[in-house]
């Protein structure tokens, strides 16, 4: 049984990394393909079919109710219920081995509205980290973590103090070094700076521009200008569907659909 | 002018209450202080015939049977607290809780009559015993009693627990155990701890179930952890004697302190529950 | 830490709590369906309208004397507690500062924590002797009184709570005192839901036993008490008393069939308090 399990251990670990597409193909982390979703009889995703690069941010915009947050839920699975494929870092995620929990530790997800433990600042950044051992050894990751989501020099000094006595802007940097730190290969952000004041906006930002040097992010937002400021790709969605897709610049200047230039104009989208 | 008249007298009459039954508890009971000095709370012999009030045994079998009766009930009502609120589908939790609740109004009275003539012969013919009115029967009877009422507060405790922290466990992917007990746990502890001392302070002050299963032998059990021997409670002490005793004589005096006692002892649960809460 | 482990912990932990609360859940559940097999031969109409002469031991008719005795009791505890619980929470609301309001809450919290026989007791020591009303319905009814003011109070200040702050602030506006603040906004608005809570008193009173024993029951002879001053029989002491002093399997019988109807009894005031508060939620 032990012997079965190593081996098993052993094989699948290269299988996954090896099936990454090889050199002929475009690389990608995440591929969805004619990813589908109903709730409630409802239709609200179809036929969503995008890729990310191994790294670079790339941003969701779209009219609300378009299904930007559903998607992330979908891809990170707390949703389960879609059909289609979805293949992260070239294995497919219903199939991911050990389950979805193991797949969401690959797949971070940060939500709108930060949600921070009632604990300290450590613990939070500590949270996913399994085993107490494990957690009480992780001074120098909660460093690392905390100055890759901008917040370190704010809480050096009071690592132990309560987490929800920082601001909502600092919280939501936090949820940023709690999912970082257990270093997923990609990064889905839902809305991160919505609830946030200005500056606090500039250092999710900067901190999102830092972590996309490694990992693949793919952002929802609501704000244009966010879209544009982040660079890289931006998929354009309405209505579940994915209307249009390409480099930031090129979308924003040069939209291809009506459907793109109307909604970049009017912030509002008719696409049935 | 009226009405002010009527809210402030029923106000304080009300709230007087306590310090009434207080009062009369130990004026009552002040004979027995007076004539025996406090020697009688510790002492361990109860013979009333002569005049010995030792309160000791029937204070450890409340203290036992307490503890017998949470020991089990603990666990097992926040496991199915944790079920109902975790694990079951809506609509069938809605229900079990439903049914739950009747299950904590029903009269303590009924469970004496299922300790008596359901449980006792069970103990007596599993564990081979020579009577099954034992500290253990008590300690179940409690435990059932109980149950209910802690897993019903725990349940609400556990749901209480916003969706989006249950949310942002499982983006972390720390698994259902963790999410258990570095989440929801810690975050319903301070109901689960009211409900306990709420289920505390109702088992202790428990008296016809008790008084029907207990045995009420007034001795401290030998050794002090063998539960399978008859014990006596205060509050099956005052259910079994007050009627024999003669309205003033001493016997009389040492019922109602038993009575100041259980009263002191529920104040002070109160009192902690209240802190805790207020605490939080 | 590899997933195989990490699953296999899941796994451990629901089993363990699927272990311990699946027990929870079904020994109340038997318990309850075994006092409905036993009570099941004796229950019948006859059974509720009859009436035991007391000399057959309980063995005779019916518990109908028991039945009515024990609702007398609960019907006169909640008519003496209401109006002071309403007057204490309206207190609450209206004249106490925040000092008393602590004080009260502190309170009542103590005193619902107080075991009901501590009450009996008192009314042992007091209204039987002290006033020497006997062992009769007022001393009975007064002692449960007590047993179920803190419950209505709490229940009517949680009440009062949910009114919406604006709507009182609408009458104020409006000039309007506290009387009638309390007569024309505040009651209309909230009494199916101090309905309620009168109802659960009652489904408490019910099921005290502790209380009444020493203050106001005999164990047979009453049918319908002729005074304030005269003991009556009720159900929760005729279970009890059947229970300990007999062991006839017949008389035993009887007693599964009393707790039937108690339970019963209390179990529809429930249902009826919780249709009720949905009414009021409305």
């Amino acid at each position: 049984m032990v012997a079965d399990l190593t081996q098993a251990d052993c094989l699948r670990v290269p299988a996954q990394s090896l099936e990454k597409p090889s050199s002929n193909m475009e690389v990608t982390a995440l591929q969805v393909e004619q990813l589908g979703l109903q709730l409630d009889g409802k239709v609200i995703l179809q036929d969503v079919s995008f890729s990310l690069p191994t790294s670079g941010v790339t941003s969701v915009i779209g009219p609300s109710g378009a299904g930007k947050s559903s998607l992330l839920r979908c891809l990170n699975g707390l949703l389960t219920q879609w059909s289609g494929t979805v293949l992260v870092d070239g294995a497919d995620s219903r199939q991911w081995r050990g389950g979805w929990d193991r797949l969401r530790r690959h797949v971070g997800l940060i939500a709108q509205k930060p949600v921070v433990f009632d604990a300290s600042i450590r613990a939070n950044v500590c949270f996913g980290i399994h085993g107490w051992r494990q957690r009480r050894r992780a001074d120098e990751l909660v460093e690392i973590s905390l100055r890759q989501a901008a917040l370190w020099d704010e809480v050096k000094d009071r690592l132990d103090a309560p987490a929800a006595t920082l601001s909502v802007g600092q919280q939501q940097r936090l949820c940023i070094a709690r999912a970082v730190a257990i270093k997923p290969a990609i990064l889905l952000l839902d809305e991160p700076t919505a609830s946030l004041d200005p500056r606090s906006k500039q250092l999710v930002e900067q901190s999102m521009q830092r972590l996309a040097r490694d990992i693949p992010l793919l952002c929802v937002t609501h704000d244009l200008e966010q879209a544009q400021r982040l660079a890289g790709r931006t998929i354009f969605m309405c209505d579940g569907r994915v209307i249009e897709e390409g480099e930031s610049n090129q979308l924003f200047s040069q939209p291809e659909c009506i459907e793109t230039r109307e909604f970049l104009r009017w912030s509002v989208c008719d696409c049935n | 002018m009226a009405l002010k008249w009527w809210l402030s007298a029923s106000a304080l009459l009300s709230s007087m209450t306590i310090l009434l039954v207080l009062g009369f508890l130990l004026q009552s009971s002040w004979p027995l202080i007076q004539q025996q000095g406090a020697t009688f709370i510790v002492g361990t012999e109860w013979y009333p015939f002569e005049s010995l009030y030792g309160m000791l045994p029937a204070f450890i079998g409340t203290v036992w049977s307490v503890t017998l009766a949470l020991l089990i009930a603990l666990p097992c009502g926040v496991a199915a607290a944790i079920l109902c609120a975790e694990l079951l589908p809506p609509r069938l939790r809605s229900t079990v809780r439903f049914a739950m609740e009747l299950m904590a109004g029903v009269p303590s009275v009924v469970y004496g009559l299922l300790g008596m003539w359901l449980l006792l012969p069970l103990l007596e013919s599993q564990l081979n015993l020579l009577t099954g009115r034992t500290l253990l029967a008590a300690g179940l009877l409690l435990a059932l009693m109980i149950l209910p009422t802690i897993m019903v507060l725990s349940e609400d405790a556990i749901r209480a627990v916003r969706q989006s922290q249950r949310e942002t466990a499982k983006n972390l992917g720390i698994g259902w155990d963790a999410t258990l007990w570095r989440v929801l746990l810690p975050q319903a502890w301070p109901g689960i701890r009211v409900a306990t001392l709420l289920a505390t302070g109702r088992a202790m002050g428990e008296t016809v179930a008790v008084m029907l299963v207990v045995g009420s032998i007034d001795r401290i059990p030998e050794p002090f952890y063998n539960f399978l021997q008859p014990a006596q409670t205060l509050t099956s002490r005052i259910g079994r004697e007050m009627a024999e005793a003669s309205v003033g004589s001493l016997h009389w005096a040492a019922l109602l302190f038993c009575g100041l006692m259980l009263a002191t002892m529920a104040v002070a649960i109160s009192l902690l529950t209240h802190r805790k809460v207020a605490a939080v | 830490m590899n997933s195989q482990h990490l699953l296999a912990r899941d796994t451990i932990s629901k089993g363990i709590v699927w272990l311990l609360a699946v027990p929870a859940l079904l020994i109340p559940t038997i318990v309850l369906c075994y006092i409905f097999w036993q009570a099941a031969p004796v229950l019948d109409w006859g059974f509720i309208v009859g009436t035991t002469d007391g000399a057959g031991f309980g063995v005779s008719d019916g518990i109908f004397a028991q039945l009515l005795g024990s609702l007398l009791l609960a019907v006169m505890a909640c008519a003496i507690a209401a109006p002071f619980a309403l007057g204490t929470a309206l207190y609450y609301r209206t004249y106490a500062s925040p000092r008393q309001q602590r004080l009260l809450t502190a309170m009542f919290n103590m005193l619902q924590g107080i075991p009901p026989i501590v009450f009996g007791l008192c009314g042992l020591v007091v209204l039987v002797n002290l006033f020497a009303w006997g062992v009769s319905l007022i001393s009975g009814a007064v002692v449960l009184a007590m047993v179920v003011l803190p419950l209505l109070v709490l229940n009517t200040l949680a009440t009062l709570e949910r009114i919406p702050h604006g709507y009182t602030e609408a009458g104020m506006a409006l000039g309007l005192g506290n009387g009638a603040i309390i007569g024309r906004l505040w009651l209309p608005r909230s009494w199916l839901n101090l309905l309620t809570g009168v109802l659960l008193a009652m489904a408490r009173a019910l099921s005290e036993t502790a209380p009444i024993m020493f203050t106001a029951t005999v164990f047979s002879g009453v049918v319908w008490p002729d005074s304030l001053f005269s003991p009556v029989t009720t159900l929760q002491t005729h279970i009890f008393y059947l229970a300990q002093e007999s062991n006839d399997p017949q008389v035993i019988s009887i007693a599964w069939g009393s707790a039937a109807v108690l339970v019963l009894l209390v179990a529809s005031l429930g249902v009826l308090a919780r249709l009720l508060y949905k009414l009021g939620e409305d």
